[in-house]
Order: structure tokens, then sequence, then C-alpha cells
């Protein structure tokens, strides 16, 4: 969306003036708050090796499809194409895993069949669940994630369901 | 799952692919990190511009009360809060997750565990409520669809739905994890 991010220069810029208005160190500001942001991205990288090793290790070894091939039969039972399930199994873990995936979806599928716009609705009605917990808990060193997870993934099965009931 | 993928690389034989597959998932770690690193450094920059010119405060104020329902224990990481969820809501993802990871700081208490709040944060995130789903309506059209804005209603009604039950059940799970 080009327009969104030109509209977004507008209230940077806002911020600029009215900070000079207001006398602040702007440069000293800046720095001060990259500085901040530094230990905590180093924090973070631990947890996201642990987790793409998991995933790279699932996906390259076959297991994932294994996986998929199991679930066809229950799948079909239920009614949900099973060309959906590489879409439903990757999406808590990985956004860009997820796009390839979509990508290839509607290319076998068609764009506009219904198999198509139903993972294109799961895609965008959902969010990458571990992804946002490994970043978001581990740039604390949180490991009691207490209810995080199971509230995290309800919420993303609701979202999947209401998805495939609306299209 | 480490150990799944290592057992199929067993039954399939493929050592060296095994070993290959996981110092590429560390790598890719790597290249995660850095791809976060500038604009996390951007927005934290004027995060903090925006802090000592008072900015943070008067938004911290004005979403206080609304926010403390959800979140009681978020005076502090009430601005970064807002501009996450915001963030998201326009499809910013590249700022959303500076000012997610500010707010975790600034909701954090050292102790290694998550508070309800923190819980709540988390959960409300991983429901993707977006204006408009941008990246794959631009896959759709990549794709070849006639339609490709066609799903944005339903993806929406999904999302919100999805927000819903990630309140209700982050409120009543919260009890059965100490």
């Amino acid at each position: 969306m080009n327009a969104l991010s030109v509209a977004l220069l507008v209230p940077i810029a806002a911020l600029f003036i009215y900070a000079l208005i207001k006398k602040v160190n702007v440069y000293k500001a800046f720095a001060a708050g990259a500085a901040d942001a530094l230990p905590q991205l180093i924090n973070v990288l631990p947890y996201l090796a642990a987790m793409l090793t998991a995933i790279e290790a699932l996906r390259s070894s076959g297991v994932l499809s294994y996986l998929i091939g199991f679930l066809r039969p229950a799948a079909l039972r239920v009614g949900l194409d099973p060309e959906l399930l590489p879409i439903l199994l990757l999406r808590p873990f990985s956004g860009s895993a997820t796009l390839a995936i979509l990508k290839d979806t509607l290319t076998n599928v068609g764009a506009d069949s219904a198999a198509g716009r139903a993972a294109s609705v799961v895609v965008g009605s959902t969010e990458t669940v571990f992804y946002t917990v490994a970043l978001y808990f581990g740039s604390v060193g949180v490991t009691k994630t207490r209810q995080a997870i199971p509230a995290a993934l309800i919420s993303g099965a609701v979202g999947v369901i209401v998805g495939l009931l609306l299209t | 799952m480490i150990l799944a993928g290592l057992v199929g690389f067993a039954i399939n034989g493929d050592g060296p692919g095994a070993l290959e597959a996981l110092t590429n998932g560390c790598g890719g770690a790597i290249t995660l990190t850095l791809s976060i690193a500038g604009p996390y450094l951007f927005w934290s920059g004027l995060m903090r511009i925006a802090e000592e010119a008072g900015l943070v405060k008067k938004l911290a104020k004005l979403m206080e009360r609304p926010l403390s329902r959800l979140m009681p224990d978020a005076e502090d990481a009430a601005a970064p809060v807002t501009l996450n969820l915001a963030a998201n809501f326009f499809g910013l993802g590249s700022a959303a997750t500076p000012f997610g990871l500010e707010a975790m700081r600034r909701l954090d208490r050292g102790d290694g565990r998550a508070s309800d709040s923190m819980a709540m944060f988390i959960a409300l995130n991983s429901s993707a409520v977006e204006l408009l789903p941008t990246a794959v309506i631009a896959v759709r059209s990549a794709c070849g669809s006639s339609a490709p804005y066609d799903i944005a209603v339903p993806t929406f009604l999904a999302s919100i739905a999805a927000a819903v039950s990630a309140v209700v059940s982050c409120r009543l799970l919260g009890r059965l994890f100490k």
C-alpha cells in the first residue's frame, strides 16, 4: 500500500517538528532510544534460532509432508479441502513460509476458487503465533508463558473456523 | 519438533541434509534478526523522541482507561501497546514489532513469568486484526485473481472473531495457569 506508507511520513515529520518546538535534543533522544533497543535484539536471537531450527528440521526431513498425508483422510471427513493443510500446519510458525505456500496453493487450485478464497482468508485472519511468542517473550526472557499460547491458539482456531464458514 | 525431524532424516538416510537443515535454521534466525534490527532501531529512536516531547505520556493517558479493562497492569506500557495494535491494524508489520517489543519490556517484571497483561497482549497480537490484508491481496493478484480484494471482508470478520475469542479465552484460562 503505497498511499499508506506516504501517509505515514506525515506523522513522522510532525513528530520531529513538535519535538523541535518542545526543544528536545532530537539526535540524542534518537540515539538513546536505539541504544535501548539493541540488547533486546540480542535477547531475541537465540529463541528465534531454536524455533527456526525446529521448523527447518520438520520441513526438510519430510516429516511435515508425512504429517499432511496422514491428516488428509481426516480433513476430507470434516469437509476441509486437503489443499489447505500445509497452510494450516505452517501458519502458526512462519509468515514468509505461509505466504510462499499460499502462492503455491493459489496457483494449484486457482485464486478465485472456493479453496483459494478459503486459503486467503485463513492466512489473512491468523498470525504466526509461535513466532510472536518466541519473539516477544524471548525479548524479555519470559519462559513461563502461562495461558498465552493456549489462548492465542484458540483465537487462531476461531479465526480459521469463522473464516472457513464465511467463504 | 527437532527430534521428530531427526527421526525423519534417519528414516530417509539423509545425514548431510539433516545437518544442513539444522544449521540453516540458525542462519535464518540471524537473517531474521537483522531484518528486524533496522526498523526496530529506527522506531525505538522515534519513540524516544516522542517520549521526551511528552507525546507518549499524552497517548498513554488517553488509552489508559479503555486499555486497563483488558490489561490491568499496563499503565507504563499503554503507549507502545496502542501503537503496536494501531500499526498492526494498518498493516505496518515492520513498525508493529518494535512497539510490541517495547511494550513487552515495559510489562516485564523480571521474574521470567508472563503476567495476565502480557498474555492478553500476545493473544490480541495473534488475532491479526488488520484493515486490509495487503500481503494476501498481493499474493492473490500475483496468482491471477480477478478479484483479489474479495477476501477482505470475510478476513476482517474472521479476525474480529479471533480477537474476541482471544480476550475471552485469555481471561478464562488465566485462572488455570498459576
